[in-house]
């Protein structure tokens, strides 16, 4: 199975996951495509995002990883199993390739005609997305299979941004869905869905989303094998004239959706405590 | 404000006309900054922090911009500007200009206005929003014409009786006798009611010598809401039914008017774009009288039209300020009154509906909105909404104008209301999703 891991950016922990994930599983990539970390467009957008404060911070926690007190750790404790060990800590792609020996490339728009000709050269049967622009066609045409995402969210359920929280106020069961691609978001075929069983146990939304990401990579490889074996087809969408489309969540309702996740935390501590 | 600004009348009924209105306007605005050279620092102020603010925003799928101001100190600085804006014959000016300073008081935004100074005293305690309603509703009954009417325009430029602006007006004079009980203002609602009632079209519309371009328009749902909050409160008057049919009967014409896209055809304005501002009067006319009418059809038609509104802010962060047929075509400035009355549409869908992603659109617009208001500046800027994002935008250009502020002060009240009685988190039954792997 030749597959290429498409990145928004070469310090991308998920990519890096997914990457290493992969290979332990017999599935080292053929290639890896990440956006650059510095154009202007994105350094003008990250400004109005963050300020320019942010931005100096940001910049500063990724290309000198080393200011920072003490050794470089993994953001997402729930990664560390596999970025961190005895070899040393691989916060970027290019460190990743060191072990693994596959190519990555930087391009500033994946949907570039230069980033297409290269992941035709790659000819890959599935390409797994971790992150970057919104893809159109003609690069989602490239693989045989197509573009694999893992969506934080069960599907239809639950479509498009902050779909963990989204989930908690909504009271739809948490959990992943792996789907192909398609030119609308969350619009394609379904290979997978997963409910998260330890989503009761998460100590606040950010642990909830490091947790689903590490569950998403590790089904990815299970799904990844089975596509292998074409033990696995997708389900075509019935939903799609639906309106269950949701939008990034305002940080009102993100803290609402906080007190439910600590709320279920609690019951269960106490369903524990007294059964 | 139906008339687009006094200054910016179209008097005329065709496009050549209008242009020719424009550009006497910009002359006549243009000349105010020579009598008041001061000005220019502000305007220039003005221009300067727009485009810086163009420049740097962000506008992606992953991101809203966040206000530092609490919504409580923004509302009461748009009601700060709203009072500062009342003039010594009571009325409140449409607008002040970064040019020529305020407007003439404007009878019918002061009319409006009311209901909006009433429910910012109840949440506040503040008795001056309760006085300044007072002296609106004064001038008010003052302007009311024999037959029941107001005029249109700003005071004192147009003699002639228009329904949008008497139906604007009845909105004020119902939440006064709700609030006070006096019978003098029943009975100047009454009139008014009385006058639109006996004017209505027999397919339910407005047209004709009272209203604007003597041609019919579906944002006259506004009126009809007025008409359904006079038949409310005037109980058990023998004439409380006609007026609940009146309204009925425009809510029904208006109805006929939505396309299957969401669009609604009609609001009629030659010369002008179809700016947001209209069409979010439609949906608000349209929902609000259907609320009070009982009518579920009055609110799904709303709520599609509403959904193509929602999704082009999700995914772009940015409402255009005009639009043509079905939504299409766009422009590159914001109408910000615009967007502050789909705020209140999208959250009394929210209450309507408990589809939180009303609520969530709702509050990000609020917060794009409350960066946009000046914290600082002369009396007339600070505080103020502008017309138009950036202010040289094709609506109400480099003007503050009073009904972005009613407008913005209405969704941050409901907001805050709803906010207080959200239940979401606690109620909602569990979903029963479909089957997953292990």
């Amino acid at each position: 199975m030749r597959i290429v891991i498409l990145s928004s950016s070469v310090y991308s922990e998920t990519a890096c996951a997914m990457a290493v994930r992969l290979a332990e599983s017999g599935h080292v990539p053929v290639g890896a495509l990440a956006l650059r970390a510095l154009d202007s467009t994105t350094l003008l957008r990250k400004v109005g995002q963050w300020g320019a404060r942010g931005v100096a911070h940001y910049a500063r926690a990724k290309l000198i990883p080393h200011h920072a007190d003490g050794p470089p750790q993994v953001k997402n404790p729930h990664l560390r199993p596999l970025l961190e060990n005895g070899r040393g800590v691989l916060l970027s792609l290019r460190a990743v390739t060191e072990l693994y020996c596959f190519p990555v490339a930087s391009c500033a728009d994946q949907n570039g005609s230069d980033s297409i000709a290269l992941l035709k050269e790659w000819s890959p049967d599935v390409i797994i997305f971790t992150g970057g622009n919104i893809l159109r066609k003609p690069l989602l045409d490239v693989p045989r299979l197509g573009v694999l995402n893992v969506h934080l969210g069960l599907l239809p359920e639950i479509r498009g941004m902050s779909s963990p929280e989204w989930s908690l106020l909504k009271n739809v069961p948490v959990g992943i869905t792996i789907h192909y691609m398609a030119v609308g978001i969350d619009t394609g075929p379904i290979l997978q869905r997963y409910e998260f069983p330890e989503a009761r146990q998460c100590e606040s939304l950010d642990d909830l989303r490091n947790r689903l990401i590490a569950f998403g990579i590790d089904k990815t490889a299970e799904v990844v094998a089975a596509l292998d074996h074409g033990a696995l087809s997708a389900i075509p969408r019935s939903d799609l004239d639906c309106d269950n489309q949701f939008f990034v969540m305002h940080e009102w309702l993100r803290e609402r959706a906080a007190e439910r996740l600590a709320k279920s935390r609690t019951a269960t501590i106490a369903g524990a405590v007294h059964g | 404000m139906t008339d687009l600004g006094a200054a910016f009348r179209d008097r005329g009924h065709n496009k050549d006309n209008a242009t020719a209105s424009l550009v006497s306007t910009a002359l006549i605005e243009a000349t105010g900054l020579l009598r008041r050279p001061q000005r220019l620092v502000p305007l220039i102020q003005k221009l300067a922090s727009d485009k810086i603010r163009l420049t740097f925003e962000p506008r992606h799928l992953y991101s809203y911009t966040k206000a530092k101001r609490p919504s409580e100190e923004i509302l009461n600085s748009l009601l700060r500007w709203i009072i500062a804006a009342q003039r010594s014959d009571g009325g409140i000016a449409a607008y002040y200009s970064l040019l020529t300073g305020y407007s003439e008081s404007y009878p019918e935004v002061t009319g409006y206005i009311v209901p909006t100074l009433y429910d910012f005293a109840r949440i506040t305690g503040d008795s001056s929003a309760i006085v300044a309603a007072e002296r609106a509703t004064r001038w008010l009954l003052g302007l009311q014409m024999p037959s029941g009417a107001f005029s249109g325009g700003l005071h004192g430029s147009d003699a002639q009786p228009s329904v949008f602006n008497t139906g604007q007006i009845l909105q004020g004079l119902v939440r006064v006798y709700a609030e006070t009980n006096r019978s003098d203002i029943l009975q100047g609602a009454a009139a008014a009611g009385d006058w639109l009632v006996r004017i209505q079209q027999p397919d339910g519309s407005w047209s004709g010598a009272g209203a604007y371009q003597n041609t019919a328009h579906t944002y006259y749902s506004m009126v009809a809401w007025a008409l359904a909050d006079l038949s409310e409160c005037s109980g058990s008057r023998p004439l409380s039914l006609e007026y609940a049919v009146a309204a009925e009967k425009n809510l029904d014409w208006v109805l006929g008017q939505f396309r299957p896209s969401g669009w609604i055809e009609g609001i009629n304005l030659q010369g002008h774009p179809n700016y947001l501002h209209f069409i979010a009067y439609v949906l608000q006319g349209v929902l609000e009288c259907g609320i009070l009418r009982g009518r579920p059809d009055a609110i799904d038609a709303v709520a599609k039209s509403s959904w193509v509104l929602l999704r082009k802010f999700e995914t772009t962060k940015f409402l255009p300020g005009a639009y043509e047929r079905d939504f299409k075509g766009g422009c590159n400035f914001t109408c910000l009154t615009g967007n502050a009355q789909m705020s209140c549409v999208w959250l009394r869908l929210f209450e309507m509906t408990d589809d939180l992603r009303y609520l969530n659109a709702a509050l990000k617009m609020n917060e794009m909105l409350k960066r946009l208001i000046p914290f600082r500046g002369r009396p007339g800027i600070a505080g103020g909404v502008s017309g138009s994002f950036p202010a040289w935008g094709r609506y109400q250009p480099l003007r503050y104008i009073s009904w972005g502020c009613k407008f913005f002060a209405d969704a941050l009240i409901l907001e805050q209301g709803l906010k207080r009685s959200f239940r979401a988190t606690a109620d909602t039954p569990a979903v029963k999703a479909l089957p997953c792997a292990s």
